[in-house]
């Protein structure tokens, strides 16, 4: 697993270079160009700080550690410690979440309408206030791949939303329509010949100045920025033949396909795991085999666990991209937690199967140092959790992303009235009673039973210590903050 | 049924007295700002007192007993149970209430022409305005007299004509040329890159000037003058790129040429426009329907300066209000309520999206201290009768009289740029008046009879 995780990191290291971010030389006025650096820079000074902290949940950080009752700070919606014991600003957001779960926010490898009725572009077209991306993040889905780029489900703001907005080239490789097969296979001879001679040409050119710069007309773009480790190549494939073949390529030209569909990967695992593919598949995906062949095909329930096993990365996504809000329950993009449920039932590890729906897509689509899992330095972007992710019983108490919080439960309209938020349970030292209950204590009390956990426990001796004190506090401006947002719901 | 039996009676009435407004007067007038002078001439000469029991000033609040003496057309004294000189006619309504003729501020009525996503913001409304649509007679019945025509079109489809409803030639019926531009943002990359692109070339034009005014620094001081002031430039400069200066003191543009004589070049037409909303000498009427619009604009216009109103369109789940305030919404930039923008909306309630909830937009805009600006909640006839009973019911709903009355009457007229000449009972204004059985807002009101410009032009008022 180590040195799985190794390759991945090298990866992270190499990302920034070509990660394209939002908001380039665009629009920015070009008017009077002096006063407006001085400007700039002005503001840069007065920002404060923004921190926020999620306090006492159990972290699961998505790289296998999990810190119970920890707390994770972050700052300027950047993950700033996690561990206990962090002295937290004075000025920081506190959120208490004892007894709760803390999870990474999960990446979508591929959505539909999540960003209202954006297409492409999203940084011009991004609608922070649909109600889908409320669903989304509802579902937990933080970040999510549409159209190529990569982006985050972020609320109440256009600027930054989008992580790479070159996320991967698709590429087209089928048996059904074997012409695609032998131009492709001819674009990246092509593009690897270019490359050769460009390199030979910047060695000698350094002694023969007048030699003649090797043509780039006729190169595939797509193909040589896969083959310069610039943007990722993504097929669509699903029969065997297939998944050979795009096996065969990669591991002739050296890049790491991702295979979307790979239905009968589980029949060339060992194939697929030596040219290092990466594999989006859907785990409840049902296709029976082709009698006409002898040899095994069809899905299988472990094709997600079989392929993980054999050294590909496995991502999984729901059998529709989209929100679907009639038809069967079940099926659609928010559903991201269930279909890594079904991953699990054929035999994927319940670790690797967390990471199929985190890391493993953040690292498809080179955004991997900035979201997937909770490390030091990675986006705030985390779920808060009344139970196991993975379980379907569980509900997205909370969403953070970039360090805000962008759903609230109890607060949106879709899921507020089943199974009220368990109270936090306070941890009390002896001696100590708890006089004062914490402000948004009684709002929650009388829901205390249908909490799922911990109802044995009683409430009768509560006790608080400093530390705990602190936290009341903060928790009274929590509350306070509640009552400021959105008053316009209130109005009616 | 019987409110249509008394309208048309009152078309009747209406037509016989209005007539033709004196075509005579106007073959003098050259401008357009003339015009407006004389626009109301059948009453001129005349005065007329009138009493009523409540006049709704707008501007200066509510004065019962009212007397308002109307002279030429004009409002020339408002006032509580003022004595009136013997001799000038009094009329005499004690049941009476008066408030401001309704201003429709964002109309196509009465024009034909459709856009497209054009970007020409040098088109003007006032080139298909057709006096003779039957629609102006039929709206003034309803008490609106005053409207501003856009041209239409989905991207910035340009400058809007500000008309009193009533005149035989288009010069006589214009108020205001050019008050606002109109432009339409949604949240996609083309909108924006009107924006963006319009900003580019007046930072290109503003180049230009400096470059021709060096140059012509240069060439003058080649012809051996050294008196050139450091501080002239700059103040010269400003003037340059303020095309309100160019335009309208182009009397005193000769003098300037005598002290020094640059003249800055001339912007294209389509840059005009977008110099003009610069320094406020004209307007944008920014169109958006859903929050998200909002934060693209901001984002497009990032720092340049642009003076600008909004129009609203507040759809049955308008998600707006995300962007009334940054504070309750956590917004990074500044809502539409923290720059107290004035917004152009119908009178309708809403619901939150995916419920049945009702919201009060127009009220939570004017809470979140945004200008609210009625307009009818289509531009179709009907919708124009209906106007006041739908600003009732966002009334009953929530929204103070006094802002609804004041978003049908003088904030629209800030929009349509003839705040100065109608909006309010004051003196000076025109004599645009509604008389209504009651207060404004009460479902059993009708409209007794209407003024403009000093003359009935609606109602039986002489029984």
């Amino acid at each position: 697993m180590k040195s799985f995780l190794r390759v991945p990191a090298l990866l992270a290291v190499v990302a920034p270079a070509f990660v394209m971010f939002a908001a380039p030389a665009r629009a920015q006025d070009p008017a009077p160009a002096e006063p407006k650096k001085e400007d700039g820079k002005k503001d840069d000074a007065k920002v404060e700080d923004k921190w926020v902290a999620v306090v006492g949940g159990d972290i699961h950080a998505g790289t296998g550690e999990v810190l119970k009752g920890a707390t994770i700070l972050g700052k300027n919606g950047k993950i700033h410690a996690i561990g206990y014991d962090l002295d937290i600003p004075k000025d920081a957001k506190v959120h208490d979440v004892s007894g709760l779960r803390v999870y990474p926010g999960l990446v979508a490898i591929s959505s539909q309408g999540l960003l209202g009725n954006a297409m492409a572009e999203f940084d011009d077209t991004i609608d922070p206030f649909s109600t889908r991306m409320v669903l989304g993040l509802a579902a937990g889905i933080t970040t999510t791949g549409v159209g190529g780029s990569a982006v985050k489900l972020k609320r109440f703001s256009v600027d930054g939303a989008v992580v790479n907005e070159r996320a991967y080239t698709v590429m087209s490789w089928s048996g059904r329509n074997p012409r695609t097969k032998s131009e492709l296979r001819e674009k990246f001879a092509d593009a690897a010949r270019y490359i050769r001679e460009q390199r030979e040409w910047e060695r000698k050119s350094k002694e023969e100045k007048d030699l003649p710069e090797p043509k780039k007309s006729g190169i595939d773009g797509g193909v040589l920025s896969v083959l310069r480790g610039e943007t990722q190549a993504k097929f669509n494939a699903s029969d065997r033949d297939d998944l050979l073949g795009i096996a065969r390529l990669a591991q002739e030209y050296g890049f790491r396909p991702i295979i979307d569909g790979c239905q009968e990967g589980w029949t060339v695992a060992d194939e697929l795991g030596r040219a290092g593919a990466r594999v989006v598949l859907t785990a409840r995906d049902r296709r029976s085999k082709d009698e006409q062949q002898s040899a095994a095909g069809g899905t299988s329930i472990e094709n997600a666990a079989i392929l993980h096993k054999s050294g590909c990365m496995v991502a999984v996504t729901p059998p529709t991209e989209g929100v679907d809000l009639g038809g069967l329950e079940g099926r659609d993009i928010r559903m991201l937690t269930i279909e890594a449920g079904f991953a699990v039932r054929g035999g994927l590890p319940e670790r690797a199967a967390l990471e199929a729906i985190t890391i493993v897509p953040a690292r498809m689509m080179g955004i991997s140092h900035r979201v997937g899992s909770l490390e030091v330095g990675k986006d705030f972007d985390l779920l808060v959790t009344d139970g196991d992710l993975l379980h379907y019983a569980t509900y997205v108490q909370w969403a953070f992303v970039d360090g805000r919080m962008v759903y609230d439960k109890e607060k949106e309209l879709y899921y507020a009235h089943i199974r009220p938020r368990p109270v936090a349970e306070k941890k009390l030292d002896a001696g100590e009673t708890a006089e004062s209950k914490p402000a948004d204590e009684p709002k929650t009390e009388g829901d205390k039973k249908d909490g799922d956990k911990k109802d044995g426990e009683d409430d009768e001796q509560k006790k608080e210590g400093d530390k705990d004190d602190g936290e009341k506090k903060d928790g009274e401006k929590k509350d306070g903050e509640k009552k400021e947002d959105k008053p316009g719901e209130k109005q009616d | 049924m019987e409110h249509s039996s008394t309208t048309a009676r009152a078309t009747d009435s209406g037509s016989e007295r209005s007539g033709s407004p004196t075509p005579t007067t106007m073959k003098t007038c050259t401008t357009i700002a003339l015009a407006v002078a004389l626009a109301a001439p059948s009453f001129a000469g005349e005065t007329l007192a009138i009493r009523v029991g409540r006049a709704e000033t707008v501007s200066h609040g509510v004065v019962e007993h009212a007397v308002i003496l109307v002279e030429d057309g004009k409002i020339a004294i408002v006032g509580e149970d003022l004595p009136v000189e013997r001799g000038i006619p009094v009329l005499d309504r004690p049941e009476w209430t008066v408030v401001p003729g309704f201003v429709n501020c964002y109309s196509r009525l009465g024009c034909d022409s459709e856009g497209g996503d054009d970007n020409s913001p040098d088109v003007k409304a006032i080139d298909e305005l057709w006096p003779k649509s039957p629609a102006y007679k039929e709206v003034v019945e309803h008490g609106v007299t005053t409207l501003s025509l856009y041209p239409a079109g989905n991207g910035i489809s340009g400058q809007s004509v500000t008309i009193r409803p009533l005149g035989a030639t288009a010069e006589e019926m214009v108020l205001k040329d050019g008050q606002y531009v109109k432009m339409v943002v949604r949240s996609d990359s083309p909108s924006k890159r009107r924006i963006t692109d319009a900003f580019k070339k007046v930072a290109e034009y503003d180049e230009k000037v400096v470059k021709a005014r060096e140059k012509f620094d240069k060439d003058k001081k080649g012809g051996s003058k050294k008196d050139e002031k450091a501080d002239d430039k700059k103040s010269d400069e400003k003037k340059a790129f303020d095309p309100a200066a160019q335009e309208a003191k182009s009397d005193d543009k000769k003098d300037e040429k005598k002290d020094d004589g640059f003249v800055p070049p001339q912007p294209d037409e389509k840059l005009r426009p977008w110099l003009e909303m610069r320094v406020g000498a004209k307007r944008g009427l920014v169109a958006m329907s859903q929050a998200s619009d909002w934060l693209h604009f901001q984002d497009a216009l990032g720092k340049n300066e642009l003076a600008y109103d909004l129009r609203l369109v507040l759809q049955r789940e308008s998600d707006l209000y995300h962007v009334f305030e940054k504070k309750t919404n956590e917004l990074d930039v500044d809502g539409i309520g923290d720059k107290k923008l004035r917004c152009v909306v119908e009178p309708t309630l809403t619901v939150a999206a995916g419920t049945l909830r009702t919201r009060n937009l127009p009220h939570e805009l004017h809470r979140s201290g945004a200008k609210v600006v009625f307009i009818p909640r289509n531009d179709s006839l009907g919708d124009h009768q209906q106007w006041r009973s739908n600003v009732g019911e966002v009334v009953s709903a929530g929204l103070p009289a006094d802002v609804a009355l004041r978003a049908m009457t003088l904030e629209a007229a800030e929009v349509a740029g003839v705040a100065d000449l109608v909006g309010s009972i004051e003196k000076g204004k025109h004599a645009n008046l509604v008389f209504l059985t009651g207060a404004p807002f009460e479902a059993s009101t009708k409209i007794a009879a209407v003024m403009l410009d000093g003359e009935f032009v609606h109602g039986e008022v002489y029984q």
